[in-house]
């Protein structure tokens, strides 16, 4: 009787938890289900229920060349900064998964620090750093695309270094010496046994730094200069003034390349072990 | 005798210089990235406090000085205490619900094994992803005058006049609270994951019904990811800039704004300095004191 009443609230428990479950999953998903119904909608005004239904707001992005260059810039700033940030960060990586030596996990924080930092005042310290930069070298670096791209790379270096520290996890480290032994030199040895070990670490770093740099707002905000924008800032500033088909057409561009870049990652590694 | 000596101190000599090639290396593997964090974040960082320090008149901008004049301006001026409590208040109030309502949703992706848990991590990541202004959007096709909601329920006949959300302090933890659910159940999904299901069924099995496994097994032992989740939406939310400026308004100023308002509109930079170090300051020490309480009270 008591265990047969157990079981059947076990099973209501079970019940509960996956309705909740799913309500929540279901809340996190909503605004983006929304956005992608309204840039649908016939009608400019965003009242339901909608008129009908078009696609005219996928052509009329084109007409409006805030989105299109600010995609451009958000493109060569995420790739740049990715890349650079892999070319410094998994070196670093290594060094603090490999190596053994004082001050190993001071390093460690101060690569993951600008995880740590909010985006404003990441923004508003870099924008004044280069203020004075600016001052002192006559260089013109306050809002120039260099800057702007240092400040991205900055927010790639801590995933690198978290996600390829953790795909060295596991890692023995005889079979490294194992390799040596059999007469490879330390190059072959890495890009024939440690690189393969790691290779899981590196897309994932790439894929989330990408997505770091081309999602950030921010610090853009205060780096960008004048008379440039970011995908994601000429979103903002749009949406400051109203919202319409046009730019939830825009949104669900942004999410289909996110989705996109997400489903091609994920045939390297599987996203749900990395994250 | 000497010979064995000569080979102890070749030996040793070897080990040395090994030791220093390996040096070498792991500076010349590290040194570029840790340079470019000190130069890139450390170095502005002391600037963002040296500014914070310097006078502002109108007109003149930044005049160089020594003085803690903005810090005394933003807590003694009740346009900027607001902003502040505001603030806290919305952090306090959605790191609350926040860890309540992941905790369903990072168990089952905890414990589900099937290729359903596949995708459901990528359904939760995907938003992560996706611009807060995006998700912004998709809140204000909601919560507008004609938007879903009002409609809905005015269809339903629950309403008579569309309800004001739009601007409102409950659109703004809405909008936070969705952003910040995929951080916290990640975070706690993971830590779940580390604990033994044979302890939960242990406690099934001693007669414990679902509610008391939780309260006296599965909390205390997943209270790490509770606490590093709650940690983690803190953080995000007393930053939060996205949302409150689209979701709450102008009339909505919560710190991340206010630094924006004071360095690109009013171009103070000192005072805009001073509200981003005391935001900084406040977001650390909040976050270390819970750390500590909830380390004290567990620790027994």
């Amino acid at each position: 009787m008591t265990s047969h009443s157990i079981v059947d609230s076990r099973r209501l428990g079970r019940w509960a938890l996956n309705g909740a479950a799913g309500a929540v999953l279901g809340f996190v998903l909503l605004p983006l289900f929304f956005v992608t119904w309204l840039a649908f909608f016939r009608q400019e005004i965003p009242s339901f229920p909608p008129d009908g239904y078009s696609l005219r707001w996928f052509a009329s992005i084109w007409n409006n060349p805030k989105f299109f260059d600010g995609f451009l810039l958000s493109l060569q700033v995420a790739v740049t900064a990715m890349v650079v940030g892999l070319v410094i960060g998994v070196p670093a990586a290594l060094c603090i998964a490999r190596f053994r030596f004082v001050g190993r996990e001071a390093l460690n924080s101060l690569l993951l620090l600008p995880l740590v930092v909010p985006g404003i005042v990441l923004g508003t310290s870099i924008y004044v750093f280069h203020v004075e930069v600016t001052i002192w070298t006559e260089l013109p670096i306050l809002g120039s695309i260099a800057g702007l791209v240092a400040g991205h790379i900055l927010i790639v270096i801590p995933w690198c270094v978290r996600l390829v520290t953790a795909s060295l996890a596991g890692f023995d480290r005889s079979i490294e010496e194992a390799a040596q032994n059999l007469g490879a030199t330390p190059v072959r040895t890495f890009f024939r046994v440690t690189l393969p070990t790691i290779r899981p670490g590196i897309v994932a770093a790439a894929l989330f730094g990408f997505v770091v740099s081309f999602g950030n707002l921010e610090m853009t905000l205060f780096l960008v200069g004048a008379g440039r924008t970011t995908l994601p800032i000429a979103i903002l500033q749009y949406l400051e003034w109203k919202i319409d088909p046009t730019i939830a057409a825009v949104s669900v561009l942004q999410i289909g390349l996110i989705a996109g870049a997400m489903i091609v990652t994920d045939r390297f590694v599987k996203l749900s072990r990395v994250v | 005798m000497t010979a064995s000596a000569t080979a102890g101190t070749l030996q040793s000599l070897a080990a040395r210089e090994m030791r220093g090639g390996r040096l070498s290396t792991a500076g010349f593997l590290i040194g570029p990235a840790t340079i470019f964090v000190t130069v890139g974040l450390l170095f502005p960082i002391l600037f963002l406090f040296r500014y914070s320090l310097n006078d502002f008149k109108p007109g003149v901008l930044m005049i160089d000085a020594f003085t803690i004049k903005q810090y005394v301006l933003f807590f003694t001026d009740p346009y900027f205490t607001a902003a502040f409590y505001r603030t806290l208040r919305v952090a306090v109030v959605v790191t609350a619900i926040c860890v309540v309502l992941a905790f369903p949703l990072a168990y089952v992706i905890a414990r589900t094994q099937s290729r359903w848990k596949h995708l459901l991590i990528m359904l939760v990541v995907l938003p992560l992803f996706v611009g807060n202004a995006v998700r912004a959007a998709g809140w204000m096709t909601l919560f507008g005058n004609k938007g879903f909601l009002n409609v809905s329920l005015q269809w339903l006949g629950l309403i008579d006049e569309p309800l004001r959300i739009m601007f409102t302090e409950t659109a703004v933890i809405v909008g936070i609270l969705a952003v910040n659910l995929p951080y916290v159940v990640l975070t706690l999904q993971s830590v779940i994951e580390g604990i033994d299901r044979a302890v939960e069924e242990a406690a099934f099995s001693l007669g414990a019904g679902p509610m008391t496994m939780f309260r006296r097994v599965l909390l205390p032992l997943a209270l790490p990811g509770f606490v590093a989740g709650g940690i983690f939406c803190f953080i995000l939310t007393m930053n939060a800039y996205a949302t409150p400026v689209l979701l709450g308004g102008p009339q909505f100023v919560m710190m991340g704004p206010l630094v924006y308002i004071q360095f690109a509109i009013k171009s103070n930079w000192p005072l805009g300095s001073a509200v981003a170090f005391i935001l900084m300051a406040a977001t650390l020490v909040l976050t270390a004191a819970a750390n500590l309480v909830v380390q004290r009270r567990y620790r027994r």
